[in-house]
Parts: structure tokens; sequence; C-alpha cells
């Protein structure tokens, strides 16, 4: 069969088989401390096996079985086997508790369950008299289980047995059935964690599953020689479709790490082509990083130290100025490749990776120039569960601000109230049992187009690359009905490394947005005294028109992003750091937003009053215990009118 | 009953440190697949018992026998190789060793490649050190402790550090498994683990267990039969709800005017 003809999931392992041939490694799993190899033609008889065996106990098309369970070999053969029966695989996180797992267990009305092991078989067992439905647990780590005699419970190869001998009466019922299944059919059901409310299951079928991979597939190639190791989540509609879908069109061998502990080591191992942390998990490499190097040799410092400013030069002349490197620089980074960064991407297992992304929150620049400064691209995506991946950095397209462009084949659109609709292949088919959280969600325009809409707010810059700002429910509407997003205003301002706090104030009654920001200290003050601008105190600093002026580009550059009413107007830097001790900041420090509101009324009156400055008074309380007073004179900055701004940008 | 089936048996054993009678008269019995627990308050004896058993101390009277052996006189190295293993209640691991070593290093009395095999590393050798690798892989996948397969004891937090003591003993498959405290100083979370970790040694790997705990609701829920130490002397041995309410257990946790 031709895998442009195969155009269901199973279908995909049968073609996969033929074109890269049996005998060729398709997945390895560390067990025992070694890589064991598993080929196309073992995982083939596995799923055979497995879906013969479902059959045998009385899977029927349209059933659905639940899957809850690690990142292992035995997770995908179970979907696999399930939709090769016309079945629907819905997996469940593990870490649910067990009245999360009945609640998925009963809503999805599913007649088998596969659990891993001991942990989960047991939580199962505690709900087993509220899910009647379901007439066999199946797990695949007989681990702890031996003394259990619940005939409920069936091990995965007591399946396969059966499997077995059903295939050697009907040796084609196996092929049949697969290519009884069609693309519409429907082929996982991911339960979304709702925020508010029990979580919906997002139907998804094997169309929109082959979709999102030949589409991302045209924009960021894949091979069979690629190596990826799968540690996201399985229940998760992304390792489905960047690993499962993937493997099976273009062959790359997917990787199981030995237990959810070993992911880092065994990342190390692998040195995977392609992978997606979350911006935090980004973030903490960074952190590792720096940590680590502190600890490390007095040598390793001194490299550290002398290649990294060198890193940083090159690719800011490559990405940002995009600027020929000139020799020099040529010679300098090529030593520091092999004297540091190469070493670096090797501890972190990023040494052969070509698709980096990012998703989840907007990641600091920071954290995208340093990998690439040691010569790692990250990439921003951003999907979700309903229409899988929206939008990438494709190629050598990144820009910090945005999350990038639709793959071919989504249409992307900003509705009128600034809700991103997308539209493609990969939009789900609703969820299931939820007419009314369907038709709210999905919308057919004139032209018989499918839209889902999402839920986010953004817009598009010049470029066609999408801003992301927040969900649509954050947004905060202004006294003009328009709407601006004060986490983004806050979480972009809070990259640059002159500021520290920042807090929005806007809301219904008032006309703009203005900001309180808190400069950090340190870095301010370094960059003062590296230009002699000579300040006594904390509050003296701020209150320098040079600090203002820094920071002033600071809000321009943020605002050079939005549209013109979601810009802040005015903002001053204020005396003194807020401070958990007087109950401004939470112990994690997040903002107290109405004492701050009450606190600093008056500098947040004279901005909308178009005063220039303010008298202040504010009490403090010092680190002994003592109360004083600080008093001083506040400057408000005003920030040119958005037309103004637009044309020193250009 | 006779010798051979009683699994451990210790006659009329006594231990002194000069004027201090740790040990007077004691006796017990160890079946096949039993899990005991010595238990008594702080300085009762228990510690001072298992060492008699695997031959840290020899006791001044009485005998020790194993499975028919007399071990009463015999080294503890002797006594780890007829098959009795134990864990510490400080533990005792080699610091500046890998998991990986630590576990390893229990091998050693299984080990039977000659030096100049080792040497070569050629044929029976070779064979040999993948098949040891093989055991202790094992036990590293039954304790859930691939994650520090590699890293060094001495960083390790004391809940780990206990697993890998009971894995050690573990690798050197033992018969008889004497466990001192081994959950002190472990969260609730931590003690559960190894309690889940206990019984399935016991269940999958058929090791009698002899153990000493503090936590009485753990020694009540995973042991089969008690046996109550004070002040060096038996005072009550049966299954845990006849201890639970006799007197003299009582009496002596709680002292004479309770």
């Amino acid at each position: 069969m031709d895998m442009a003809q195969a155009d269901t999931l199973p279908k995909r392992l049968i073609a996969a088989c033929q074109k890269f041939g049996k005998q060729q490694v398709a997945m390895r799993q560390k067990d025992r401390g070694v890589w064991r190899e598993f080929t196309w033609g073992q995982s083939y008889e596995q799923v055979q096996r497995l879906a013969l065996g479902l059959m045998s106990l009385g899977l029927k098309r349209g059933d659905k079985v639940c899957i809850v369970g690690d990142n292992d070999p035995q997770y995908f053969w179970a979907q696999l086997a399930v939709q090769s029966c016309g079945g629907v695989a819905v997996g469940i996180f593990t870490d649910s508790t067990p009245p999360e797992i009945e609640y998925i267990v009963q809503h999805s009305d599913a007649a088998f369950v596969f659990a891993k092991d001991q942990e989960q078989c047991d939580k199962l067992l505690t709900v087993r008299a509220n899910v009647p439905a379901v007439r066999s647990v199946i797990y695949w780590e007989a681990k702890g289980l031996w003394n259990y005699s619940d005939s409920w419970l069936m091990s995965f190869e007591s399946v396969q047995a059966l499997g077995q001998q059903l295939n050697s009466e009907q040796p084609e019922l196996f092929e049949r059935s697969v290519m009884d299944g069609r693309p519409d059919d429907l082929a996982i059901f991911c339960y979304t964690s709702g925020t508010t409310g029990q979580p919906k299951g997002a139907m998804i079928s094997h169309r929109n599953l082959l979709a999102t991979c030949d589409q991302t597939v045209q924009v960021d190639p894949r091979f069979e020689t690629d190596e990826y190791l799968s540690f996201l989540p399985p229940a998760w509609i992304t390792e489905n479709g960047l690993g499962l879908a993937f493997h099976l069109r273009v062959g790359m061998v997917v990787n199981f790490p030995e237990s959810p502990e070993t992911v880092q080591e065994n990342l190390r191992e692998i040195a995977p082509h392609a992978l997606l942390f979350s911006a935090r998990l980004w973030e903490s490499l960074v952190a590792l990083v720096q940590v680590r190097m502190g600890e490390s040799t007095w040598i390793n410092r001194i490299l550290y130290r002398v290649f990294m400013p060198i890193g940083h030069k090159v690719a800011s002349l490559r990405f940002e100025t995009r600027r020929p490197v000139d020799l020099g620089w040529r010679v300098l980074h090529a030593l520091g490749e092999v004297a540091l960064f190469q070493p670096l991407r090797d501890k972190m297992g990023l040494t052969r990776v070509r698709s980096a992304y990012s998703s989840g929150a907007a990641l600091n620049p920071d954290v995208i120039r340093f990998f690439r400064a040691i010569g790692v691209s990250i990439k921003q995506l951003y999907g979700s569960t309903e229409g899988q991946v929206h939008t990438a950095h494709i190629g050598d397209d990144v820009k910090f601000e945005t999350v990038g462009k639709p793959t071919p084949g989504m249409s992307l659109k900003i509705a009128d109230d600034g809700e991103i609709w997308v539209s493609g292949g990969s939009v789900f088919h609703g969820y299931y049992k939820n007419p009314g959280a369907t038709v709210s969600a999905l919308v057919t325009d004139s032209e018989g187009r499918r839209w889902f809409r999402t839920g986010d707010a953004g817009h598009l810059d010049p470029d066609g690359h999408l801003i992301y700002l927040d969900r649509m429910k954050e947004l905060l509407e202004l006294a003009g009905g328009q709407k601006y997003s004060p986490q983004y205003l806050e979480g972009r301002l809070k990259f640059s490394p002159y500021v520290r706090d920042v807090m929005t104030v806007g809301g219904a009654e008032r006309a703009f947005v203005a900001a309180l920001i808190n400069i950090d200290f340190g870095n301010v003050g370094r960059w003062a005294e590296k230009r002699g601008l000579a300040y006594t105190t904390f509050t003296d600093l701020t209150q320098k028109p040079e600090v203002y002026e820094l920071i002033r580009k600071e809000v321009e550059q943020v605002n050079r992003t939005l549209p013109a009413a979601a810009r802040i107007r005015r903002f001053v830097l204020l005396h003194k750091e807020f401070d958990a001790d007087e109950g401004e900041l939470t112990r994690t420090r997040k903002l107290r937003r109405n004492l701050l509101s009450d606190r600093y009324g008056e500098m947040i009156t004279a901005m909308y009053s178009g005063a220039d400055a303010v008298q202040v008074r504010a009490s403090v309380k010092y680190r002994d215990g003592r109360e004083g007073t600080v008093e001083t004179s506040v400057r408000v900055a005003a920030l040119e009118s958005a037309a103004t701004v637009e044309d020193s940008s250009r | 009953m006779p010798e051979t089936s009683r699994h451990l048996s210790v006659r009329n054993v006594s231990l002194s440190f000069g004027g201090l009678q740790a040990l007077n008269d004691v006796s017990f019995d160890v079946n096949p697949g039993e899990i005991v627990a010595i238990i008594g308050p702080n300085g009762a004896g228990k510690t001072s018992l298992l060492n008699c058993v695997n031959g840290f101390y020899r006791p001044d009277q009485g005998s020790i026998t194993f499975e028919g052996h007399e071990v009463t006189r015999t080294p503890p190295h002797r006594i780890a190789s007829l098959g009795i293993a134990r864990t510490f209640q400080n533990t005792a691991l080699y610091t500046g060793l890998s998991v990986l070593n630590n576990l390893l290093s229990a091998r050693h009395i299984h080990m039977r490649a000659n030096f100049l095999q080792c040497l070569l590393y050629w044929g029976a050798a070779r064979r040999e050190d993948i098949a040891h690798r093989a055991m202790v892989e094992e036990i590293i996948d039954f304790l859930e402790i691939e994650h520090i397969r590699k890293a060094i004891v001495g960083a390790l937090p004391h809940g780990l550090r206990k697993r890998v003591e009971l894995g050690r003993a573990l690798a050197m498959e033992p018969r008889l498994l004497l466990l001192d405290e081994p959950m002190t100083g472990m969260n609730q979370e931590e003690k559960e683990d190894m309690a889940r970790f206990i019984l399935d040694v016991h269940e999958q790997r058929q090791i009698t267990l002899v153990l000493i705990e503090h936590d009485m609701g753990l020694v009540m829920d995973i042991a089969q039969r008690v046996v109550v130490l004070d002040f060096g002397v038996k005072i009550a041995e049966g299954v845990p709800e006849d201890i639970r309410h006799n007197e003299a257990v009582i009496k002596a946790y709680l002292g004479e005017a309770a």
C-alpha cells in the first residue's frame, strides 16, 4: 500500500512496514539499562495480535477504549490496535485521581481500559462499581499484580494469546478490519483539562491527525533516519501528532525513556532531531547551565566567559541584524564550537536537534538568544487540542514577539472581537456528548469552511505573523470598549532586564492603559554606572530622566506589537520596590492588585489627569521593624501618540 | 518440628558487654517464607540480636542455626554466602561509589572468575560479568531506581539510600533478609513505598524477612509474627493482634504506672 493512500493510522502502519522494511528498527526502549529495539515487523505483530485479541473479547467498530499509562511502546501498540478494530482510543493522564479517571471512563462509554501497572489498576479497582460498562482492564506491567486474582484484570500477553488464536483461524481478519477504516472515523478523544467545569472530550479523526503531520512535514522535514524521544504525555494531542503520526509517516525511530524520571539522561543518549519543550523547561535549562557553570572547574568557567559573548555576537549578526559574519568572528566562533558550544549542547541532548520547539507561555527573548549563541534555534509553536498545530516559526523566519505563521493548509483569521479562528484539515469534529460546547466552538461560514474558535486573543503583524495575547476571557475592556491584555503587557515588559515588576492599570472607567513600573535596581544601576550617571539612592535613580528614557524605549518596543488602543500611554517609575514584607506582593511575587491600586492611588490619578509629576508620601517599613516615611516627587511619562510611535519605528 | 524445616533457629542466646546484659536467654524460630518483626523499647537488644544472627557479635551462650547449619561462631562473610543478607539502621553503603557499583559489590560472593580471566575479560569472565549486571538491573527495575543508577550514593537523600541498601541486600540473592529499621527517618509517602517494596520482595522473591521497626502501625500491617524484647529478655511472641493486647508489652512500652 502506498503511504499517500494510507488514510488511517493503522493503514499507515501496514504501509510503513512495506516502505521501511520489516527488519528495520521502528522503536527503542531502555529497559534494564540497555536500549532494546523493536522492528517494524515486531510492531506490526504486536498490534495485530492485540487487535485480534480485543476483537475476540468483543470490541466492535466505534467502541471506545481508555488508555492510562506512561510513554511505552505498549501505549502506542494499544492505541493502534484499538484503531485497527475501528475503535477510538481515549488517553488519560497518569497522574489523574480515581474520580478523574472514573469521569473520563464513564463519559467516554469505554468498553475496555488499558492501565499500565499496579498503580493505575488500583485506581480502576477503586472506582470499579461506577464503571460497569468496562469489560476488562488490561495491564502491561505485571509487577506487584502477581497476587491479584480478580478476573477483571487481564495481562497484555493473555489478550495477545487470544489474538494469536483468532489469527490462526482467520489470518486475513486483521488486515481486512484495518482496510475497513475510513479517514473520517474517529481515532482518539482528547479530554481537555477544563479550568472550569468537567473536561470535554475532543473528537479527533484519522484525517485530522494525518493532516497535521502532512502539513507540518512540508515546512519541517523529517527523515527515516531521525531519532525522536517520546516523553510528552501520550494522552496529550501533541505526542499523537508530533510523535506517533510522524513515526508512521516518515519512519523516524521513536525512543521511549526508561522511566519518567530518566528523561533528561535518555535525552542526552538519544540526542533527538526534533523535540518540543514548554517555555518553562527551556528557561530552566538556561538556569541549570548557569548554576552548573558556577560550580564547574576554573577552566570551564573561563571557556564559558570567553566564548559565550562570541556566541551571542555571532548569533545576533546572523539572526538579528542579518549581516554576513566576517572571517575573524567565524574563526573565533569555530573555536567556541569545539571548546564550549558543542559540549554544552551534548550535555542537554541537543547535538542533533533540527526542530526545537517551545510551546505554552511566551518565551523570554534572552532564552532564545542563549540557545542561538550555542547553536540551537528555538521556534515557537502555537496550537490547541481541537485544532492541533495552528502556527509555527518556519525556517529562519523567527520573531521573538510572535508565534509564527499558519502552517501550510491552515487558515487563520482574527474575528471582529479579536478572537483567533483557525480552519484546516486538522480541525476536530466536536466534543463528545456535548453539542452545546461543539456549537459554540465550531462555526461553518457561507463558503462551507469549518472554523474553530480558539478562545484565544491575538492579532497579525504586518508580516503575517501571529501575535498571541492571552485567553479571550482574560482580556480587560477600556472605557471606549477596546480590549487589552494585562498579562501580555506585563509579561513582555518583564522580559526586559531593566524591568523588575509592572502593574498595568486600566479597566472600564479609564480611557487608556497606564503602568506602574519597578525598575531592576541591579541592572539599571550597572547601566547607569557604565554611562557615568551619578545617583545616590534607589529613589534617586528611578527619577533620572535618562532612566525614564531607557524604560520608555522598552515600553515602546512592546507597544509596537500592539494595536493603538491596547498600548501603554503613561507610566511612572516607582520610587520604591514592591515588597512582599509590606504585603504588596505575595510570597511567590504575584501582585496584590487591589492593595497596590489603593496604595499608589495618587499616582494613578495623576497619570489619568495629565499631570507631569506627583508628590508622594509613602510609609515604609524598614528591616529592623521601624517605620518611616519617604517624600519625593515622581515623574509621569507620557508616550507619544500611537501614530508617532508607528513612525519612529520605521 | 524437625530441625531442618526451621529456617532460622535462635536457642538460648545470651550476650553481655562487660556488666551490661544485652541479651538474656533469647530463643525464637523463623519459618521459611515468614515475615517476623522484632520490636521493643530503645536499648532492648534488637540490633544486638540481629548482629548475633549475621555474625557481627558472638553470643556468650546459646546457638544459632540457619537451615540446619550452625552459624553461631561463623564469621560474617561466611554467613553472607550461606544466604543471609542485612541492611543497617544507619545505612552502610559505599558513599563514594555509584548506586550501580554498590549493588554490584553485593554480587562479589557469587563471582567465580579468577584474576587472570578477569584481566583478559574473555569467555566465562565476560559472560559472568554480563549475568551479574543483568541481575543488578533486575533489582534496579524492581526498586524503581533507574534514574539514580549512575548517581554517587553520597549525594543521595536518605530515603533513596535506604532503598539502595535494600537493593544491595537483594543483590546477594539471600534466602533470609534482616532489615534493621528500614523506615527510620522517612516521611509517610516514603514509608508506604518502602512497605510496598518489602511486601513485593516477600511475595515475588519468596525471601524470609526479619525486621526491626518502631512504627507500630506498619509492623502490625506487614508482620505475620512479632517477637518483643525488653532489657534483653523476650517478653512476648505471637501474631500482631495478640501482641497489641499483651499486658507485658503494654507495660514495657508505657512503663509501670500505666
